[in-house]
């Protein structure tokens, strides 16, 4: 689904454009902006799928307490994106279950 | 470890106004906030990279609390941003995390403002995307000018679904519906005793002639029923409620929208007011569990302050009255305000604490919290988001012997998660109270554990001095 432009201010009242890479693909970010704020104004509403039933999960409180719109970003998992700032060339992955930490235990 | 004489957590109303005065007493304050700026949700800024704010369109709030800001800052309060406040040791021992590292200390005194969020309120679909809570589209709006979505519905109770259709409508949003829980017949009751608060109800006003100007139906006594969509939101359903708030069957209303914004109230953050060993009492006008507290802003363990919504939820206005408050105890007992010089300030501080207390009671009055927006949820809601438990699951163990919430979180996994049941708890007693008849307080509330966020183990790897 397509919401058209959901930021609300033109761009040039914003911070520097940055890229960020988002499952591999690039996104338009503002510099400022936390994760979440960009990655929802970009259409991405759901930033995980939870580890039990694999459904899909986003931004719901918005201030860093329900730990719903967690993502891996630069291959670290569960940082929560609505408390994270956005960063040019940040890698962000869409992240499944508890994460992969990229070690064999 | 390094001592202070002062450390006050959370950079919202409560915690700036409780800098500014304990800083202008000459008190070294050091001032912690896990987010990048100052201001907390109400007084929320925008980033310094933006340009051209336009304070008109964000609303009075966001220019009040740049000025505030502007003084703590101006008073040389050492500022500690990006960094939680995960655990309180032996009273007044705090311990913070950057992303890299962690240090430990020593508050002197000590006063927690750690604010509220949302109540969370389990219903059918309130898991999906596009599901959020009003204080998160705040947050995009006023914070990030951006708009949660395109076509939203709101429901919930109080003042601040106004304001939230106020920058949903100022950015181009369609607004569906605004569904307020109350049924706001009693209005005309409180009217006369309003009328020491114009400022607060012209603002009322303002808003309410916009949302009919823009024809968006304000639902009173309505509330959500469920949220529609399989992986997203695509509708929502919205339905009747009695003056408890509870849904009636039969009169139900769709609504094509991509978002649906809810916003039942407050409940206050105490897991650190808790690990700090304070005692809580249950008040449900404000909120539920909340500190004990004598007037001075003292909790039952002496030194340690708490002050704002983080102590009950009663609004901007009373958290910077009441971090005035213990501004001037913590400057008080520091021996830098003293006498006569603090007691008047003192009660002058408590005469206004008391006018807008007769405030208070009126928006009690007219926005009391109903319980029975807890039987929204049916045996398969989701009730603890993070560990996936559903509202069956523990009921199961509810009525295999388990009245507290920490028997059902043993039982179920329940409040076990990343939120430290933060989502779940309040549910999760009534839930019990339901089951077995017993009083909401008695079916408690969840032991927080340090660290209360998530810390990087990395970051406690390496401990600053």
């Amino acid at each position: 689904m397509t919401y058209g432009e959901l930021r609300m201010t033109p761009t040039s009242e914003r911070g520097r454009a940055l890229s960020i890479l988002v499952d591999g693909e690039a996104v338009i970010a503002y510099e400022g902006e936390s994760l979440a704020a960009a990655l929802l104004a970009s259409g991405r509403r759901f930033t995980r799928w939870t580890a039990k039933s694999g459904e899909a999960r986003g931004y719901f409180c918005g201030m860093g307490v329900c730990q719903d719109c967690l993502v891996t970003v630069d291959g670290l998992p569960n940082v929560r994106a609505c408390m994270a700032t956005v960063k040019d060339r940040l890698r962000v992955e869409t992240q499944r279950g508890l994460g992969d930490w990229g070690v064999t235990p | 470890m390094r001592s202070v004489e002062c450390v006050i957590v959370g950079g919202g109303p409560a915690g700036l106004a409780a800098a500014r005065t304990a800083a202008r007493h000459g008190v070294r304050v050091l001032l912690v906030d896990e987010n990048p700026g100052l201001g907390g949700q109400y007084y929320r800024q925008m980033p310094a990279t933006f340009r051209a704010p336009d304070h008109a369109k964000l609303g009075t709030e966001s220019l009040e609390g740049r000025r505030l800001i502007d003084e703590v800052q101006a008073l040389g309060v050492e500022l500690r941003l990006d960094s939680v406040v995960w655990g309180i040791f032996d009273q007044r021992i705090v311990a913070l995390a950057t992303r890299d590292e962690t240090q430990r200390i020593e508050a002197q005194t000590l006063i927690l403002a750690p604010g509220a969020y949302d109540r969370p309120v389990p219903f059918p679909g309130w898991t999906l995307p596009g599901v959020i809570t009003a204080g998160g589209a705040q947050n995009l709006m006023k914070g990030y000018r951006i708009l949660p979505g395109r076509r939203v519905l709101i429901a919930g109770s109080g003042p601040l679904l106004l304001v939230v259709a106020h920058h949903l409508l100022s950015g181009g949003a369609h607004v569906a519906a605004i569904c307020e829980a109350a049924s706001m017949r009693q209005l005309w009751r409180y009217a006369h005793r309003l009328l020491p608060h114009l400022n607060f109800v012209q603002q009322g006003y303002r808003y309410r002639r916009e949302i009919k100007d823009a024809s968006v139906p304000f639902m009173t006594g309505h509330v959500i029923r469920r949220a529609v969509g399989r992986s997203e939101v695509t509708g929502a359903v919205v339905t009747h409620c009695d003056d408890q708030w509870r849904p009636v069957g039969g009169t139900e209303l769709h609504f094509d929208v991509d978002t649906v914004v809810v916003g039942y109230g407050f409940v206050s953050s105490l897991e650190l007011s808790r690990l700090a060993g304070c005692e809580h009492r249950y008040e449900p006008g404000l909120g539920g569990y909340v500190p004990v507290r004598n007037r001075e802003m003292e909790s039952t363990v002496p030194g340690v302050f708490i002050v704002g919504d983080g102590a009950g939820v009663a609004g901007s206005a009373v958290a910077l009255e009441e971090g005035h408050m213990a501004g001037l105890t913590v400057a008080n007992r520091l021996g830098r305000l003293l006498g006569r010089d603090h007691s008047r300030e003192a009660s002058r501080a408590r005469g206004r604490l008391l006018h807008l207390a007769g405030f208070r009671r009126v928006m009690d009055g007219l926005y009391r919290f109903g319980p029975g927006l807890y039987t929204l949820a049916n045996e398969q809601t989701t009730l603890c988001r993070c560990e996936e438990v559903t509202v069956a699951e523990a009921l199961e163990a509810v009525r295999d012997g388990a009245g507290h919430v920490n028997e059902v979180k043993a039982w179920t996994r329940v409040g076990m998660g990343r939120c430290q049941g933060r989502m779940c708890g309040p549910a999760l007693a009534h839930l019990i109270a339901g089951a077995t008849g017993k009083a909401v307080a008695d079916a408690g509330i969840f032991t927080p554990r340090p660290p209360v966020k998530p810390v990087a183990l990395a970051a406690l790897a390496r401990e600053a001095s």
